[in-house]
């Protein structure tokens, strides 16, 4: 029996210092400097455990079952201390007061196991040698918890299931002692029924672990979240708050209902009503709102959506309030939808459009800074009828001015003129768009009825740049340097330090 | 549909990640074989003809000998000047050489060489070749082929950095040598004598220069003073990767080429999904008639108009030959009448790798050309890197690895011992080093040995008699394979079909 005891040591010791580290790594994941994270992490789970084993000494009786109930209490706390942590960051403010809490529970609770196992093992042994065991085989399992855990367990489990596994390992202990004292502790069957229970709630956790974080990642968006799905292309997030949806796309915020109106009327209108179109592109904007600007032109014929993603126009063609947001724009007969990769599509067809809207997601990253070259517009201007223009959303001139201006030039060195001009969208900031012709534009003298925000007299003023808007001198943006990723990622850094 | 970007979601979305951890899955190991590089075929020129066949006899006034980019070029050089009474012969089954490419369901792929400097504007033959394929439109090189970003990335001490000169390491000390480095190559490029292709520099090297031939890369480096771990490291990983030899074992001449043959400003490097394959396609495509595959030469003998050419499916006779395949099988083919003393080849390994997904395990988006330092590999080369699409879920990666250290004999001889097993184990522990997640990525390793990958400037090189001798070896018999040079650079080997060619017919 000793042998399994200590064993049992070195189980628990592992268990104890994995919490320990679970608990340090999250707080510096969420909050940031991991030297002041761990510190005070390691110092209240030391001084936790210190209070843990001066406490030992009011448990007097039934060493045993006490023990297993601590056991099971630490399978408890411990194994869900990152899933209480992760919600904690995600839905209250009070992060680093339930942080410490737990750390102290933890600590105590984990302070408690040695003291009251040197004492079950004190008539086994000679005293010296049940020190000597026992604290040997703490120590073993800490080096044990310090290897596995950035090797193994964060790797292979990630924080949320590496807690609940070394929770199963305490009620695992808390079982076998149980079994091996089944002769010395009365009442088994409760005790048993609850460590059973604890884990089995553990063993779930770790099953619907991804449900889980889905749960706690709701909390990380401000309003509540009415629809999520992860596509192979993207994870997209819908969240309502009174008569205000926002789409969300890899966290990125794709819209707001109650201002898209200026982004979809900026980004469409100054640029077709200017050309008689009858056919038009829209590449991107899988969430049919551009598409509902378009077809308020009686004169359009058909309209071909291009989008990587079919899950965005079922989306958005099957929620009611976003039917109602996009006036139901895929159900109309003109419209031809087609799941495609943008760039590759351009290149395997040969339609002809008179005009074009470029509603992709932002150059974040070299994937889709791709979707910004110079190769990409020429490949656009094979499409284009000889009168035909296109239109590009371009980030902010405001924020990200050399991001902004590296688009105009860029559609420039394409062959085209450019015309850039900027709207005010409440929940995006100042926000550019270029407009690309080959003749010169002309700003229309007629805009379709029914609009919310432009009007042809306001056109003019938003084809002005003032001073902190200006151009600045920028790099054409082609496929061998990708120098608007560069642009863009230094300037929404700098912006959001 | 746009924009805002607070970091602080990304860092959450990061968070995400850490907390559910890698997908636990069960590990099956890749599929994959060793593929054939045509040593065996090869090895069959040791064995003598059986006397006695009879074979179909042809005559043509010019006969091309290897199918690689040194035969294709000489081809079209021939046929750009309007004349087409020639063939070229080629061992496999499909031409390409060194230039060679596979294809999956995901991508094209290359085997070995798989990308070309921008050629610089004095490169006038190589720049109407490359016109001529639709590369260089103008003076504007082709958006598509012109590498896209980011190019190069170096694993080093746990983290990727861009390019491949080491910036997470060097001391002060370090760096200064860096510098004195650059500034010595800076002196070398203005001399004129370093220059792509190389003969044009060597037409008359100053003694300074010469001498370069007649001390090693690592003499050099050690009587400049240049010992700098990092330095040293990048150096040896420029000869490794065009010689497939370490420092000791090449000229300083050759290093230093590596580094003063091009110029410091030219955009990426031309490359394609297939590598330079794409090229060998292009030329496939203008020359297909002329090409005879899976036509193994056995035997170069003179006759009193010419040469004859004896192959497995046929006899040739020509006025002239253009002898564009590897130096190695000329004692073979001529029986003994050409030796070729003082020609190393490296051994390579190189493997492609098919990966159902992008591993998750190493942050930062993947360049096109990928290095690990310290390692015995060169890296990992993204055959979709080319790709305009912006999701790409499945890719190839081509592996490449010059067996430098030891003698390329033993070299040879150990990688004959080796199995695919043993071979593809060694390359996928390379890359858990950076990927630790590779294994649940690759569903496919196939491997190709190829025992005399490249040539090896070494030292002494340049004046070799036996190199002097192909290199002007007239008498209807001209040499046009890159080993000649040196240097195994498509560069080389189209210079080299190119003038064989117009000497051929000058000749005739």
């Amino acid at each position: 029996m000793a042998p399994a005891l200590l064993a049992a040591v070195l189980l628990i010791a592992t268990c104890g210092l994995v919490y320990e580290l679970v608990a340090g790594a999250l707080a510096s994941y969420l909050l940031g400097d991991s030297v002041t994270q761990f510190s005070t992490v390691i110092g209240a789970y030391l001084f936790a455990m210190g209070i843990g084993s001066w406490m030992s000494r009011y448990i007097t009786r039934s060493l045993v079952r006490q023990f297993v109930v601590v056991q099971v209490l630490i399978a408890l706390v411990g194994g869900f201390s990152s899933t209480v942590l992760f919600l904690a960051f995600g839905w209250t403010d009070v992060f680093r007061p339930i942080l410490y809490t737990l750390v102290i529970i933890v600590g105590t609770l984990v302070g408690l196991e040695i003291p009251l196992l040197m004492r079950i093992l004190r008539d086994r042994f000679e005293f010296k040698d049940v020190v000597a065991h026992v604290l040997t085989f703490d120590y073993l399992g800490a080096l044990v918890a310090s290897v596995l855990f950035p090797t193994l367990l964060v790797p292979q489990l990630g924080l949320l299931r590496a807690a609940m596994f070394f929770g199963l390992v305490n009620g695992a202990v808390a079982l076998w002692t149980l079994y091996l004292f089944r002769d010395a502790v009365p009442r088994r069957g409760s005790l048993a029924t609850l460590a059973v229970v604890v884990m089995v709630l553990l063993g779930g956790g770790m099953v619907e672990g991804n449900r889980l974080l889905d749960f706690a990642e709701s909390g990380l968006y401000a309003d509540d979240v009415v629809y999520t799905k992860t596509t192979p292309y993207q994870r997209i997030v819908l969240t309502a708050w009174r008569d205000d949806l926002r789409l969300f796309l890899n966290s990125h915020l794709q819209f707001s209902s109650r201002d898209e109106y200026r982004y979809h009327e900026a980004l469409v209108h100054p640029g077709l009503a200017s050309v008689a179109a009858r056919r038009v592109l829209i590449l991107g904007g899988g969430d049919g709102l551009a598409l509902r600007e378009v077809l308020k032109y009686p004169g359009i014929e058909q309209v071909t959506l291009v989008d990587l993603d079919p899950e965005m126009p079922r989306l958005f063609s099957t929620h009611a309030e976003l039917v109602a947001l996009n006036h139901a724009s895929f159900r109309d007969r003109r419209v031809r939808l087609i799941s495609a990769d943008a760039m590759v599509w351009l290149g395997q067809n040969s339609d002809l459009f008179d005009f074009a809207i470029v509603d992709l997601p932002d150059p974040s990253n070299f994937s889709l800074g791709k979707l910004y070259t110079s190769l990409f517009y020429r490949m656009l201007s094979r499409h284009l009828t000889p009168d035909g223009a296109f239109v590009v959303q371009s980030s902010s001139p405001l924020f990200a001015p050399q991001s902004f201006w590296c688009v105009v030039r860029t559609v420039e060195d394409a062959g085209f003129r450019a015309s850039p001009y900027h709207v005010y969208v409440p929940s995006f900031g100042e926000w550019g768009f270029v407009l690309a012709t080959r003749g010169g534009y002309q700003r229309p003298t007629r805009l379709p009825d029914g609009l919310r925000f432009l009007t042809a007299q306001t056109l003019e003023p938003l084809f002005e740049f003032p001073v902190d808007m200006r151009p600045v001198p920028v790099e054409v943006n082609r496929l061998h340097n990708q120098a608007l990723v560069h642009y863009y990622e230094q300037e929404w850094r700098a912006f959001n330090r | 549909m746009a924009r805002i970007q607070p970091l602080t979601l990304s860092r959450r979305a990061f968070l995400g990640a850490a907390l559910i951890g890698m997908s636990c899955k069960s590990r099956r190991g890749p599929a994959g074989r060793l593929i054939d590089d045509g040593g065996a075929r090869g090895h069959q020129l040791r064995s003598p003809i059986a006397a006695g066949e009879r074979r179909p006899t042809e005559r043509k006034p010019v006969v091309i000998v290897g199918g690689g980019v040194a035969g294709l070029s000489a081809a079209w050089r021939l046929r750009q000047r309007g004349f087409t009474d020639f063939v070229v012969l080629e061992m496999e089954q499909r031409a390409g050489g060194n230039a060679r490419w596979g294809e999956n369901e995901v991508t094209p792929f290359p085997w070995a060489a798989h990308y070309v400097p921008v050629p610089g504007p004095e490169a006038t033959d190589l720049r109407a070749f490359f016109r001529d394929i639709g590369v260089l439109n103008g003076e504007e090189w082709s958006e598509r082929a012109l590498c896209f970003a980011p190019q190069e990335r170096l694993y080093i001490h746990g983290r990727w950095q861009e390019g491949l000169e080491p910036q997470i390491g060097p001391s002060d000390r370090d760096r200064d040598q860096f510098k004195r480095f650059d500034d010595r190559m800076q002196a070398f490029r203005e001399s004129g004598a370093f220059t792509i292709p190389s003969s044009r520099g060597r037409a008359s090297l100053p003694d300074d220069i010469s001498a370069l031939d007649t001390v090693s890369m690592a003499g050099w480096m050690d009587r400049e003073g240049f010992d700098s771990p990092y330095l040293r490291w990048w150096i040896e990983y420029g000869c490794r990767d065009d010689y497939g030899a370490l420092m000791p074992d090449v000229s300083a001449w050759a290093g230093i080429h590596y580094h003063t043959s091009r110029q410091d400003d030219e955009p990426g490097p031309l490359t394609w999904p297939e590598g330079n394959g794409w090229i060998v396609r292009k030329l496939l495509e203008r020359l297909a008639p002329h090409v005879e595959t899976s036509v193994m030469v056995e035997r170069l003998e003179p006759n009193d108009r010419g040469w004859t050419i004896t192959a497995d499916t046929g006899v040739w006779t020509a006025e002239q030959v253009i002898y564009a395949a590897p130096a190695f099988l000329l004692p073979h083919l001529t029986g003994g009448a050409i030796a070729i003393d003082g020609f190393d080849y490296s051994p390579w390994v190189t493997a492609n790798l098919v990966l159902d997904r992008w591993p998750r395990s190493s942050a930062g988006e993947p360049a096109w050309d990928n290095v690990i330092f310290d390692s015995p590999g060169l890296g990992y080369v993204v055959a979709t890197h080319q790709s305009i699409a912006t999701d790409v879920p499945r890719t190839v990666w081509t592996y490449y690895w010059a067996l430098a250290h030891g003698t390329p004999p033993a070299n040879r001889a150990w990688l004959q011992q080796q199995t695919w097993e043993t071979l593809s184990a060694r390359i996928l522990g390379d890359l858990r080093r950076v990927h630790r997640d590779i294994d649940d990525c690759v569903s496919r390793i196939d491997v190709l040995r190829l025992g005399h990958a490249m040539i090896r400037p070494s030292v002494g090189f340049l004046s070799r008699a036996a190199r002097q001798r192909m290199a002007g070896a007239g008498k209807g018999l001209l040499f046009a394979h890159s080993d000649v040079s040196g240097l195994s650079l498509f560069e080389e080997a189209h210079a080299g079909g190119v003038r064989a060619a117009d000497a051929a017919l000058a000749a005739l």
